[in-house]
């Protein structure tokens, strides 16, 4: 599938009226709800191209108008037909406004839809640059253990590990930050209709970043729960 | 249409509540004792027959074998989840239980939905002896928390009691329902609701739209089993220990001495709640009188732990919402726990703001399932509730770990879509194990349920079978199924963990109405007999009247007979023989009545 089609719900004939529906999520003829192709992703129920820059309060507002029609509350009284769609209709709803609304879970999806998300190989390995200091990591996070386990002095270790622990929030912090630089450079591709390749070296490099924050995020959470626990 | 009434099914008290679309406003319906208040105890009587809250809270001191209450504990969890309450209360639980528990009320055994299921029928009673029409429908109010088994056995009570649940609604939304209706609020809203043995805190964005209003949910926590009941546990204890000690008088033998404690140091508590002291006033079977003064300082320093431990959850459910608590426009309190001087202070201090406590909180959550009632009544008119699932689902993967596919505090419906595929040739089936929860290992989260994806032989990978895991408005979790390749559904068979079975409920649904049957015969062999005395003792009076001196020999045969008759008759159980014998008597003493009528209108 390209990626710079922009979101145009594919027609198709109405199940109740048998009329080519040309409404995105209720029959233009009839008025009754549809189901949803299956061709149709995250962006395009929300009639968004494949872009990375949502406006959030516009996203939100699109999700509030649409709850508005398809939640099962407006299905009481309906056929069991209708009221499975808008069960199917509003789930999708409630999933992709969760996927799109946060803006990593949005890369995430745009490249899993692209066909372009490949978790690492082994997710496991630290990334070559942050060898050392995981090493240095995991070395303070097994004396701790070792520390509770023996009951000795818990307080400079600890100092020492949320000093780690920032280290590597900040590092979040940075990939994020690069993710959003490279979202930046996908708009404007998508914008100048540059041509395949450029597009899945970007696609690349972004799937590289997730799998790099994913790893920092779990150092982060094991240290965390280590921490507290 | 038929009216969907809404109904509060709780720990300690359950209501049922309507919509008045003249007035706008949410009503509780009275029972027949003018409360608005039904005792969650249900008490099975010696003949058989069952009663069901105030009578059957009586009971509790007189029969406590035969009688349970805060039976909502239990609802969705397996004998080995209950282990804990079992020192707690009173619950009789049948050693053979598997994965539902079952009661013992005298000799006999029931589910948790069961029970529930006869509240749930009382409160129907209440609501059609108000409306004088047949009510089969509701909306029925949750703890936030509750997880899917929970929800289930909820709806399953519903079903028993022949009442269809339309939905199932967070007590805490359904309390914000409320208070929007009460007076229209608008921005981010903070619900503290401690009631009998849950509590749950849900955070809520009202926001105004050109359709109307939303309550959007936007995260919810809680603890399923700490309420008002923990503070009667607590106090129960510290004083069977005194008494044990002054008094050597060990009432862990004495089921109905120990319930007459609790219900004495309900009472201080509540007095607590309005004055700064009370006394403990309680005769022990030896004669003497333990006497226990109570300061309310005293109290709080002993209940501290218990309302400290409602301060996890809401600090978990703003995190979770990305607020801090001064970003929180309104605070609402809901739950008869929160009349607890020391509960107000609690949250008012962390919040730095005044609750809400216009509402009665005993009621403010049927209220609101009034409501969600009307809502569902007449469609989405100018009102929508978006509320979330409180725990995340997962799938068992490998070495036990769990991976989360819909993370808690999502909206719902939400689903999640997970491909199979075989890993060796002809293999005939996968396994899927369902969980809920937030720990990382599957034996630390609720197991949900297990089943066996079914595939054709073929060709390792080569089967390619999609499911779909949808959690409903409910809170409820459907599995599907579909071959990917065909596009056709796969059938699918989901034995939840812990719950009953369709077949189960449908044989304990066709039980409950023989059980309707057995009430409804007995009130009305009551009322024949109450009716037969009255003639009985008229005709009595009628006959001894000097102006009946004169009545032929063969009336008064045949009045006597009528009245030999339906003294035997009252004598028996039969209440239709009753009624045709009351008639006879009528008809024997027709000429009789004018006669006395005659007599009384010329002397006056």
């Amino acid at each position: 599938m390209s990626a710079t089609r922009t979101a145009s719900m594919s027609p198709l004939i109405c199940w109740s009226c048998r009329e080519r529906a040309l409404g995105p999520h209720f029959c233009s003829n009839c008025g009754k709800i549809q189901q949803l192709p299956r061709d149709v992703d995250y962006f395009a129920f929300f009639g968004l191209p494949r872009k990375l820059w949502i406006e959030g309060a516009e996203l939100e507002k699109k999700f509030l108008q649409l709850s508005w029609q398809l939640h099962p509350d407006n299905f009481v009284h309906a056929t069991e037909r209708e009221k499975d769609l808008s069960l199917e209709r509003s789930s999708q709803l409630n999933d992709a406004y969760r996927t799109l609304r946060e803006p990593v879970s949005r890369v995430e999806y745009l490249l899993a839809i692209e066909g372009a998300r490949k978790e690492g190989e082994q997710k496991q390995q630290a990334p070559p640059e942050l060898l050392e200091e995981v090493f240095g990591l995991n070395e303070s996070l097994d004396e701790l253990r070792e520390a509770k386990a023996g009951g000795g002095d818990l307080s400079a270790l600890k100092t020492r590990l949320e000093a780690a622990e920032n280290n590597f929030q900040e590092k979040l912090a940075e990939v994020d930050e690069q993710l959003q630089g490279i979202a930046r450079e996908w708009d404007a591709a998508l914008d100048n209709n540059v041509e395949n390749v450029a597009r899945n070296k970007l696609m690349a490099r972004m799937n590289d970043l997730l799998n790099r924050r994913s790893y920092i995020r779990n150092l982060v959470r094991n240290v965390a729960a280590e921490l507290t626990g | 249409m038929r009216r969907i009434v809404g109904i509060d099914l709780g720990t300690t008290n359950s209501l049922v509540a309507y919509f008045d679309p003249q007035t706008g406003a949410a009503k509780c319906i009275p029972g027949p004792y003018g409360e608005t208040l039904c005792p969650s105890v249900v008490s099975l009587d010696p003949d058989g027959s069952i009663i069901v809250g105030e009578p059957a809270r009586r009971r509790l001191l007189t029969q406590p074998e035969r009688t349970i209450y805060s039976v909502k504990r239990l609802m969705g969890r397996g004998p080995a989840d209950v282990q804990n309450e079992l020192r707690l209360f009173p619950f009789r639980i049948d050693s053979a239980s598997q994965n539902v528990i079952r009661v013992k009320l005298g000799s006999k055994l029931f589910t948790p939905p069961e029970i529930s299921a006869f509240i749930l029928r009382e409160l129907k009673n209440w609501a059609e002896a108000y409306f004088a029409e047949p009510v089969d429908r509701a909306v029925v109010t949750v703890p936030a928390y509750f997880n899917d088994a929970q929800r289930q056995a909820t709806k399953d009570a519903g079903r028993i009691a022949g009442l269809e649940v339309l939905r199932l609604v967070n007590e805490p939304t359904a309390a914000a329902l409320a208070y929007g209706l009460h007076e229209k609020r608008r921005g981010k809203v903070a619900v503290y609701d401690l009631g009998g043995g849950t509590f749950d805190i849900s955070i809520l964005k009202l926001v105004s739209t050109s359709e109307g209003d939303i309550y959007q949910v936007l995260s919810t926590n809680g603890d399923t089993h700490l309420g008002g009941d923990d503070i009667d546990n607590l106090l129960q204890a510290l004083f069977h220990e005194k008494i044990l000690q002054q008094h050597q008088v060990d009432f862990s033998p004495r089921a109905e001495l120990a319930q007459e404690l609790r219900t004495a140091l309900i009472r201080v508590k509540h007095e607590l709640s309005e004055k700064d002291a009370a006394a403990l006033r309680f005769p022990l079977p030896n004669g003497a009188m333990f006497v226990h003064e109570f300061t309310r300082g005293a109290l709080e320093a002993l209940i501290c732990p218990i309302v400290d431990r409602t301060m996890g959850p809401v600090k978990q459910a703003l995190a979770d919402a990305q607020l801090k608590p001064g970003d929180l426009d309104e605070v609402v309190l809901v739950g008869g726990a929160t009349r607890t001087p020391l509960v107000r202070r609690t949250v008012q201090e962390y919040f730095n703001r005044p609750p809400h406590t216009e509402l009665n909180p005993d009621e403010v959550v049927a209220l609101g399932a009034a409501v969600q009632a009307d809502i569902l009544e007449r469609g989405v008119k100018n009102m929508l509730l978006l509320d979330v699932t409180p725990l995340s689902l997962g799938i068992e993967t490998y070495g036990g770990a769990v991976a989360k596919i819909i993370p808690r505090n999502s909206t719902i419906p939400a689903s999640a879509q997970e491909l199979y595929t075989t890993g060796v040739d002809n293999q005939t089936g996968i396994d899927i194990h369902v969980l809920q929860g937030e720990r990382e290992m599957a034996r630390d989260c609720r197991s949900l349920a297990r089943f066996t994806l079914k595939v054709p032989p073929a060709p390792a990978g080569l089967p390619r079978i999609e499911v779909k895991f949808l959690i409903d408005a409910n809170g409820i979790l459907q599995v599907s199924a579909r071959d990917v390749r065909s596009s056709e559904q796969h059938s699918l068979e989901v034995q939840p963990s812990y719950g009953l079975s369709d077949s189960e409920v449908e044989r304990m649904l066709e039980e409950s109405i023989e059980y309707a049957e057995q009430d409804f015969a007995e009130r009305q062999l009551t009322e024949a007999r109450t009716e037969a005395e009255a003639i009985l003792s008229a005709t009595a009076k009628a006959l001894s009247a000097e102006q009946v001196a004169g009545l032929a020999l063969e009336e008064k045969r045949r009045i006597d007979a009528a009245v030999a008759t339906l003294k035997e008759a009252a004598a028996g159980d039969d209440y239709k023989l009753i009624r045709s014998r009351i008639d006879a008597l009528n008809q024997a003493t027709t000429h009789l009545a004018e006669v006395v009528m005659n007599f009384a209108s010329r002397r006056y």
